[in-house]
């Protein structure tokens, strides 16, 4: 909430504290605006929103995957949703259309790198992890290697895709808000629900199975409902690094591993963090929110590895 | 004494003039990338790899002295007609070592001479970024390629058809408040930068102030916040849907414009068409001074 307010009360206008709070009311009451509100309700408060459901979608699902997989360096981005995204994007720009378009591609794409993720997984009926990161890493390299190919090819707007690759909240308003909010509240939603199932999980194959959960058919749904919230987001704002793989962590220390407590928790963490990294990336040289991120994440990663844990 | 001090003034005045008329080679000059370069003799096979660089080139009248261009070379016609030694990013360093060139002129960023010094080519880095570094590497090109007068001539009569334009716009009634955007992540430019000092020139007023630095990444609230009056872009599409972007003077009232391509393209060439691009932005801003 404190975030929120911060996110909302801050950015590169300066606008007195009374000034935003009269813009909110008349904001959410209808009124005309007036002055400055427009800055506060039409631009800032829905990137501030945005941050909160991106933020809290990709923790959920780091935390989801982490536990799917039983792998501490899991994150949202493991089955090549990102990379999907960032060529979707690609392809937009580097054609030239309309702005709008370039959430669509890049949704639609991100579906299609996790779908031949999962073909290429696939042995019959079971989805084995070790099989699924490493389709996931491969469909990832070449979905890359062709976006760098388009970017080569575009160079006038290399700095566009450089700006989505990296994450950015720029444009976000209320419609977006509303277009990605279905996605990563669906996504998210059934992610909490099988939390229970989760926890059973972390005891191995056999014995949740032998618990009577449905081992391949839980993997598949976690795998699905996560790749449907992040894609949502990321087609929107960019590929924001280490959100989905740093607060889980950071949770699992401060409240412990239980998924019905994680989950839920992870959703506010990633939102708290990712509302005042935007803020950082509004208010400082560093302009963009994934650079924030990524330098707070890329020492905490360090620190992981040095903690050596193994599962 | 003063006959003495007219004497040395003429003596030098005739010495600045013959040295304009002829380079000595070798020539040793340190470039863009503080490589300390002596080339050999005036060079006749020239590859240049920076499009600003090739337009000055045949400005300077030595467009037939060029073998090979990089891929955005595009002006002056002939040059289209030349072998491609590809782009910034991706040079097809064997294409150019084949062409056999006495020079290759390359841009400051991508890396380029290092391979080509190790090939036994003769490279000089040569980058105009800011608005008086488009006058002064004009200079410098010309004594590479031994055109001095012709570069001296060729300056002058930028200056002079830039200063026609600046006539007009200085004292221009209005002057609106603009927002130039460069590309719709979105980036716009400083008044310092090469094209800011071009959109002053051409009687606007830049909301972008210096501190922002000279290709800031914009905060858009500050756009907004600014409330420019007129808007120039390269891309209008859903430029008006931006979140907020309808309360802003320029959109209310229909003053946001399309750069055209052609122009573009100028805008973003520190060379000889300097004057060309600032007459197509002026008629813009002020279609009324401007026939």
């Amino acid at each position: 909430m404190l975030a929120v307010v911060l996110g909302t009360a801050l950015g590169s206008v300066s606008i007195p504290p009374a000034e935003v709070l009269g813009a909110l009311w008349r904001g959410l009451s209808g009124q005309e605006l007036q002055g400055n509100d427009v800055i506060v309700w039409q631009i800032r408060l829905p990137r501030v929103v945005m941050a909160v459901v991106v933020g809290a979608a990709l923790s959920v699902c780091g935390g989801a995957f982490q536990g799917v997989f039983r792998n501490p360096l899991a994150d949202p981005y493991l089955l090549g949703v990102a990379s999907g995204s960032a060529l979707g994007a690609t392809i937009a720009i580097v054609s030239g259309w309309p702005r709008t378009t370039i959430p669509l591609v890049a949704l639609a794409l991100a579906l299609l790198a996790v779908s031949v993720t999962l073909a290429l997984a696939r042995e019959g009926r079971r989805f084995p992890p070790t099989r699924l990161i490493l389709a996931g890493v491969v469909v990832g390299s070449v979905l890359s290697a062709t976006t760098t190919f388009l970017i080569l090819r575009g160079e006038d707007r290399a700095r566009q895709v450089l700006a989505y690759t990296l994450g950015d909240l720029g444009f976000s308003g209320w419609a977006d808000v509303a277009t990605v909010l279905p996605y990563a509240g669906v996504g998210c939603g059934v992610l909490i629900l099988l939390a229970r199932a989760l926890d059973t999980l972390q005891l191995g194959d056999l014995t949740a199975r032998s618990l009577g959960v449905p081992v391949e058919r839980l993997r598949l749904l976690v795998v699905v409902a996560a790749s449907m919230a992040t894609a949502g987001a990321v087609a929107y704002v960019g590929i924001i690094g280490f959100v989905g793989l740093i607060v889980p962590h950071v949770v699992r220390l401060a409240w412990g591993s239980g998924h019905r407590v994680l989950l839920p928790v992870s959703a506010l963490m990633g939102a708290v963090l990712l509302v005042l990294a935007d803020l950082l990336a509004r208010t400082s040289i560093l302009s963009q929110v994934g650079i924030v991120t990524t330098l707070l994440g890329g020492p905490f990663f360090l620190y992981l590895l040095r903690r050596g844990q193994h599962d | 004494m003063k006959n003495l001090l007219t004497l040395t003034l003429t003596l030098s005045g005739l010495a600045l003039s013959s040295q304009a008329a002829a380079t000595r080679y070798p020539l040793t000059l340190t470039d863009d990338l503080n490589r300390k370069v002596t080339i050999k003799a005036e060079p006749m096979r020239i590859v240049s790899v920076l499009p600003s660089t090739t337009e000055t080139l045949c400005a300077l009248g030595v467009c037939n002295r060029l073998v090979g261009v990089d891929t955005f070379s595009d002006y002056p016609q002939q040059v289209t007609r030349l072998p491609r030694v590809g782009g910034l990013y991706d040079p097809n360093i064997e294409a150019i070592v084949a062409l056999k060139p006495d020079l290759v002129l390359v841009s400051k960023y991508g890396k380029l001479e290092g391979p080509l010094t190790q090939a036994g080519l003769t490279v000089v880095a040569v980058n105009p970024e800011t608005y008086e570094e488009v006058f002064s590497k004009t200079l410098t090109l010309g004594r590479i390629v031994n055109r001095e007068a012709a570069a001296k001539a060729l300056v002058t009569q930028m200056r002079r058809d830039i200063a026609r334009i600046e006539i007009l716009t200085k004292n221009a009634a209005r002057k609106p408040t603009t927002y130039l955007e460069i590309d719709p992540t979105p980036y716009s430019v400083g008044p310092n930068s090469f094209m800011g000092v071009l959109l002053t020139k051409a009687g606007a007023r830049n909301i972008i102030p210096a501190s922002m630095g000279d290709f800031p990444k914009v905060d858009p609230e500050f756009i907004v916040r600014q409330n420019p009056q007129l808007i120039l872009s390269t891309d209008l599409k859903d430029l008006g849907k931006r979140p907020g972007w309808n309360t802003i003077a320029a959109v209310k009232n229909g003053r946001v414009v399309e750069i055209p391509q052609a122009l573009n393209t100028m805008l973003g060439r520190p060379g000889p068409r300097l004057a060309e691009a600032l007459r197509g932005l002026a008629r813009i801003i002020h279609p009324e001074l401007l026939k």
